[in-house]
């Protein structure tokens, strides 16, 4: 499966990430306005200090007396305070705006990912969801929080300045566009040769990340193997292309500012040649030359961050771009609880009748054209009914297993299930528990709750109590409040697959699909597993994908796959006298238990030591 | 051996020394790029006095040609000295990253227990960045400084008294903005930690996606995740009131700085002190002055995040090894004898037990977590409580752990697999003329590169995680035989593989460490009936001793541990 092609998880067009931006900050249009309102009042306010500064300049050059520059001066102080107090609020206002709609974005976000069909994600591949959920969410965020901001302040500050250039003379302006063709092609030169650039700087630190992990997280092996050496060559291998990346965008950049000064130097002089002819010709004062010359002086700094800053924007809206693409995705029936599950787990078609009966017919399935996994199924699980399904690895199990469980939709045949007549049953019709180790990061209640939101302590300690982790459970330092996780107190994996249990336990779901739920463990602690698992699935319709024949054995039918058909069904003594697959199964499996006269543990079976003796 | 760094200042010291070349001649360039700067706005005035005002051409032409030289000059030495600065701070990272990750790998352990991969990682990425950002800050720190005392200088040339305004008004303006900034800083830091948590709970909420699925709990994970980032946004949201205000208030400070230069140089060009360019040229530094001084903010923050990290850094590299390396060294032939003798050890108690050269033996813990203490022990991931485990003889205590474990190789269950193909993962640990392909065939792994879609030759990824459980058991079962080591402690090798291949490895196995000392430390019947004989362990105490199936024929206890 993992060598599936991959299809990524789709990605809006330009024009759609636009729209998306627009309706988001719809709601927020009075925000908007006001902010950006306002920072166009701090950015004007800032731009009086020029002419106060040439108006000074004027006064001296008429030879006033010293007095006369003191109202200016304090105008000045008053331009001053004016800024600070319309920038904080301009400022305030668009951070406002531009985090309330980053919220609404990623929650959106979050949202329709958790609801994308497993399928899809899994063809994706597991890593394309993680880095859009953490990596594209937080250059998002960041190009929000301060990328965004600046840019605005600059192209307000630049646009503006040139106006108010324009203003003192429109020779002025006309001198400071000498600089434009030169940034203009600076900038596309920049955006050209940095994108790629970046693009293959974000694979190499993204290599360098992994290698990291994998060395760290697998430190134990590497020390055990004496592979340290090795993985210390890895890393420094890696982290060396990194370092070679980055340098060559240090040097794009400083080539970057080089053709920058470059420009500055020519539009500087132009402005300081027209202020000279024009101050000659009589049309200004030598103060509003003064004023030119400084208004193109500042301009510098915000050119220079609204150029680099094209590069966080360009990222930030490729990022956007993914984000949206999943955001965007069709909402599968959001009406109800009850509608929405089922029609999201695409495979499953569910029906009215006997509680939790499943029907397999005519299934097939096969993950990529021309290799199929499955032939031809066809199964029926009464309701109440707890099957085994066994076989040796790679006979099609877990594919069934995922087929009946609404993971993945049949390539051709149907699974049916009734959830029930009458009032149907709230919540999942088919729970899935597979060998899978995620602890949901945060206070253990949490976790549980995943399964029944709103379920008090006491449900929360019952279900516990039924796969016997209430004792763990109990001793963990703050009880079930007690954070578990990444970053919180680390529990066995046997713990954890008993809370994946007592999971189900409370989304007590009338069908539950167990794939190899207990293989992590260990062998002692798969037995304790195995126990909570019967417990589990009480009063359900079960299907368990076993590996120990003894969980199988106890079955009340057990269902042999080979080479993805189904070759035998029916009751361990009945497989056993057959002499079929099953039996050859349990003698490898019970040979091994050499003397052991004992069968497995509720179900006393006369007929079991004939087929162990060998 | 890594050198001992017991504090951040001196992990941030010494990243520093290491790259002061490049420190040195960055801040050597940079400074002079910052002069070419301060020049800028001296020459406007110049220009202004002698060329504007007077209207003299040959004038203009001339400053017009200074201000040139001054730019090439400005521009060289930014580009050269910027170079130099970046090389460093990215060179103390890799350093820095690699030393991380040698104290990680150390044979003594230590380093990761207590964090997470991801915690220790993001050390080894951004705090090592940040620290390696030092270098920078402090060339560009250094630059600016020289920036703001050309400045100075220029200005007291000009006037005593203007000078002095701006050496006194740039400290006064640097230390209000400090004072200003400082309990915005630390609050902001809390809310926007907070706000980082939104980010972590969402990716979380997606690596369990497949078990949220499974029971159906996408609703109430949107639910709790809408919850988190309502709670991250009204965080960020003072965050940002808090950065807005500061930001405010730079610029309402600078901007009175500004006035007070003008009306000081405004009435001293009045009196006619100082020329009008003068005064122009005063004005135009007053506002070239806003930049180092941003530098400067910009600095004093990169540093003090840089002692954060180093600080990180340091504790991760100055963290005591679980073991030390003892004096003696193995025989050049070892046996394979290995003896525990009145080993505790977390659950352990007073274990005794003598595992003859060339033995295969059984070892079945009632309790499991008294098998990992056991594996802990004999990996020499830590010395026991109390008692000794020897290696022909020699206490493991006094050996080098990394010597010890050329000889001997404790897998375990949960071992992780690499990157690169299967092949490689199998041979990863294999003596360079070993031939790994009775290793393969003995854990089955020729069974599993059958159903792979290019063999042994097929990519692993995700730690393993692209293969099934089963699969990846199988691999990493075949590296550790492929590994031939003198003796072999092996963890449940075989929880997630079927009964029938489960058999054949048990066979395997056994042919292929015949002679050598091999443990199994599992409950599978399969396993243990292919050994010499079993040791059972329960309440952490050696209970019984025998082949297993004398152990299943008279031991209740060891039946009910081993079936059922």
């Amino acid at each position: 499966m993992s060598d599936t092609a991959r299809t990524l998880l789709p990605t809006a067009t330009q024009a759609r990430t636009r729209a998306a931006v627009r309706e988001l900050i719809r709601p927020h249009r009075r925000l908007a306005l006001g902010g950006f309102a306002m920072m166009i009042v701090a950015t004007s306010v800032g731009l009086l200090v020029q002419p106060l500064l040439g108006r000074i300049v004027d006064l001296v050059a008429d030879h006033r007396p010293p007095g006369s520059i003191t109202l200016p001066v304090v105008l000045l102080v008053l331009v001053a305070l004016a800024q600070g107090a319309t920038t904080v609020l301009g400022l305030s206002l668009v951070s406002r705006l531009g985090e309330t709609v980053l919220a609404h974005l990623r929650e959106r976000f979050v949202e329709k990912a958790l609801r994308l069909p497993l399928e899809q994600v899994e063809k994706a591949g597991a890593g394309d969801l993680t880095a859009r959920v953490t990596r594209d969410v937080s250059v998002v965020g960041e190009a929000v929080r301060s990328a965004l901001p600046e840019l605005a302040r600059s192209l307000l500050a630049i646009a503006l300045t040139l106006v108010a250039m324009a203003a003192l003379d429109w020779r002025f302006f006309l001198a400071a566009l000498v600089a434009v063709p030169v940034q203009a092609s600076t900038a596309r030169w920049y955006v050209r040769n940095a994108v790629p650039l970046y693009a293959e700087q974000r694979i190499a630190t993204g290599a360098q990340q992994q290698q990291l992990l994998d060395t760290v997280a697998g430190a134990g092996t590497v020390r055990a193997f004496r592979l340290e050496e090795e993985h210390t060559e890895r890393v420094t291998r890696r982290s060396s292309a990194a370092v070679e990346l980055t340098l060559r965008g240090v040097r794009l950049v400083l080539n970057f500012y080089n053709r920058l000064h470059v420009a500055e130097y020519a539009g500087l002089a132009a402005v300081l040649v027209t202020g000279f002819l024009l101050v000659r010709g009589g049309s200004v004062s030598i103060g509003t030359a003064t004023a030119a010359a400084l208004y193109f002086h500042s301009l510098f700094t915000p050119v220079n961050s609204a150029l680099v800053l094209l590069d966080d924007a360009q990222s930030a809206t490729a990022a956007l771009a993914r984000l949206v693409g999943v955001a965007d995705q069709p909402s599968p029936e959001l009406s109800s609880e009850l509608s929405s599950e089922p029609a999201q787990r695409t495979g499953a078609d569910i029906g009215i009748g006997a509680a939790g009966t499943v029907t397999v017919t005519g299934l097939h399935h096969a993950y990529e054209p021309g290799r199929p996994v499955l032939h031809d199924v066809d199964l029926t699980l009464r309701a109440g009914e707890r099957v085994a399904l066994v076989g040796v690895s790679g006979a099609g199990k877990t594919t069934l297993a995922k087929l009946i469980a609404g993971v993945h939709r049949p390539t051709s045949g149907s699974v049916h299930v009734t959830a029930g007549a009458g009032a149907p049953r709230e919540g999942l019709p088919v729970a899935l528990v597979t060998q899978e180790t995620h602890v949901f990061a945060g206070p253990l209640a949490d976790d549980l709750r995943l399964a029944r939101a709103g379920a008090g302590d006491d449900e929360l300690r019952t279900a516990l109590a039924t796969v016997d982790a209430l004792d763990w459970a109990g001793a963990l330092p703050d009880g079930l409040d007690t954070v578990v996780g990444d970053g919180g107190h680390r529990l066995t994996l046997a713990q954890v697959q008993q809370l994946a249990l007592a999971r189900l336990v409370l989304a007590d779901p009338p069908v539950a699909v167990l794939d190899e739920a207990t293989a992590e463990a260990g062998s002692t602690g798969a037995r304790l597993l195995e126990q909570a698992a019967d417990r589990a699935v009480e009063g359900r319709t079960a299907l368990i994908v076993a590996h120990r024949l003894t969980q199988a054995a106890t079955a009340d039918r057990i269902v042999v796959m080979d080479g993805g058909r189904i070759v035998e069904s029916g009751t361990h003594d009945e497989l056993c006298a057959a002499a079929g697959p099953y039996a050859s199964l349990w003698e490898a499996w019970s040979g091994t238990r050499a003397t052991a006269d004992r069968t497995p543990t509720h179900h006393p079976r006369p007929d079991t030591t004939t087929v162990k003796d060998h | 051996m890594s050198p001992t760094y017991p504090s951040g200042r001196d992990v941030l010291r010494e990243s520093v020394r290491e790259q002061r070349r490049d420190v040195a001649l960055g801040s050597l360039l940079g400074s002079g790029h910052q002069v070419g700067e301060a020049l800028v706005p001296v020459l406007i005035g110049v220009v202004i006095d002698r060329a504007v005002t007077g209207s003299d051409t040959g004038a203009l032409v001339r400053w017009l040609g200074v201000l040139a030289v001054v730019y090439v000059a400005l521009a060289l030495s930014f580009r050269y000295g910027a170079w130099a600065g970046d090389r460093s701070a990215v060179r103390a990272e890799h350093s820095l990253r690699i030393a991380l990750v040698r104290r990680v790998l150390h044979p003594g352990g230590g380093a990761e227990d207590g964090r997470l991969p991801g915690a220790l990682a993001n050390i080894a990425t951004e705090d090592a960045k940040r620290v390696g950002g030092v270098n920078t800050a402090v060339m560009y720190g250094i630059a600016s400084l020289v920036g703001i005392l050309t400045c100075a200088f220029v200005l007291l040339r000009t006037s005593v008294l203007l000078g002095l305004v701006v050496l006194l008004g740039t400290p006064v303006l640097l230390w209000l903005g400090h004072l200003l900034s400082k309990p915005l800083e630390t609050r902001s830091e809390a809310e926007q930690e907070r706000a980082a948590h939104a980010s972590a709970v969402a990716a979380d909420l997606v690596a369990g996606l497949r078990i949220l699925k499974g029971i159906g709990g996408e609703s109430a994970a949107i639910d709790r995740y809408r919850t988190t980032s309502r709670d991250s946004l009204r965080a960020t949201l003072k965050a940002a009131r808090a950065q807005a205000f500061q930001s405010g208030m730079v610029l309402s400070l600078t901007g009175c700085l500004i006035a007070v230069v003008a009306l000081v140089g405004g009435r001293l060009a009045a009196e006619g002190t100082i020329s009008l360019g003068q005064l122009v040229s005063a004005v135009g530094l007053a506002l070239f002055l806003l930049g180092p001084l941003e530098v400067l903010a910009w600095v004093n923050a990169e540093l003090a995040q840089g002692r954060a990290s180093a600080g990180r850094v340091a504790e991760v590299l100055a963290t005591a090894h679980s073991v030390t390396a003892g004096e003696r060294s193995l025989p050049r032939q070892v046996r394979g004898a290995v003896r525990l003798a009145g080993v505790s050890h977390g659950g352990l108690r007073e274990v005794d037990l003598d595992i003859e050269p060339g033995e295969l033996l059984g070892v079945v813990a009632t309790d499991p977590a008294h098998a990992t203490d056991l594996l802990r022990c004999l990996a020499r991931r830590a010395d026991p409580d109390a008692g000794t485990v020897e290696l022909d003889g020699v206490s493991l205590r006094d050996l080098d752990p990394a010597e010890m474990r050329t000889v001997l190789l404790v897998a375990e269950h949960d071992a992780d697999l690499f990157e690169g193909t299967v092949r490689d993962n199998v041979t990863a640990a294999a003596p360079e003329a070993g031939d790994p392909e009775p290793a393969m065939t003995a854990a089955g792994v020729d069974q599993v590169a059958r159903t792979l879609p290019e063999g042994d030759g097929t990519a692993v990824s995700e730690r393993g995680r692209s293969l099934s459980g089963g699969q990846r058991q199988r691999v990493a079962l075949a590296r550790a035989l492929a590994a031939d080591r003198a003796v072999l402690v092996v963890h449940d090798p075989t929880t997630a593989v079927d009964a029938v291949t489960e058999a054949g490895i048990a066979a395997g196995l056994r042919e292929v460490r015949k002679g050598r000392t091999t443990v199994l430390v599992t409950t599978s019947p399969a396993l243990l009936s292919v050994t010499d004989r079993v040791v059972l362990l329960d309440g952490g105490r050696v209970t019984d001793t025998a082949p297993h199936a004398e152990l299943i024929a008279r031991h209740e206890t060891y039946r009910t541990a081993v079936l059922a």
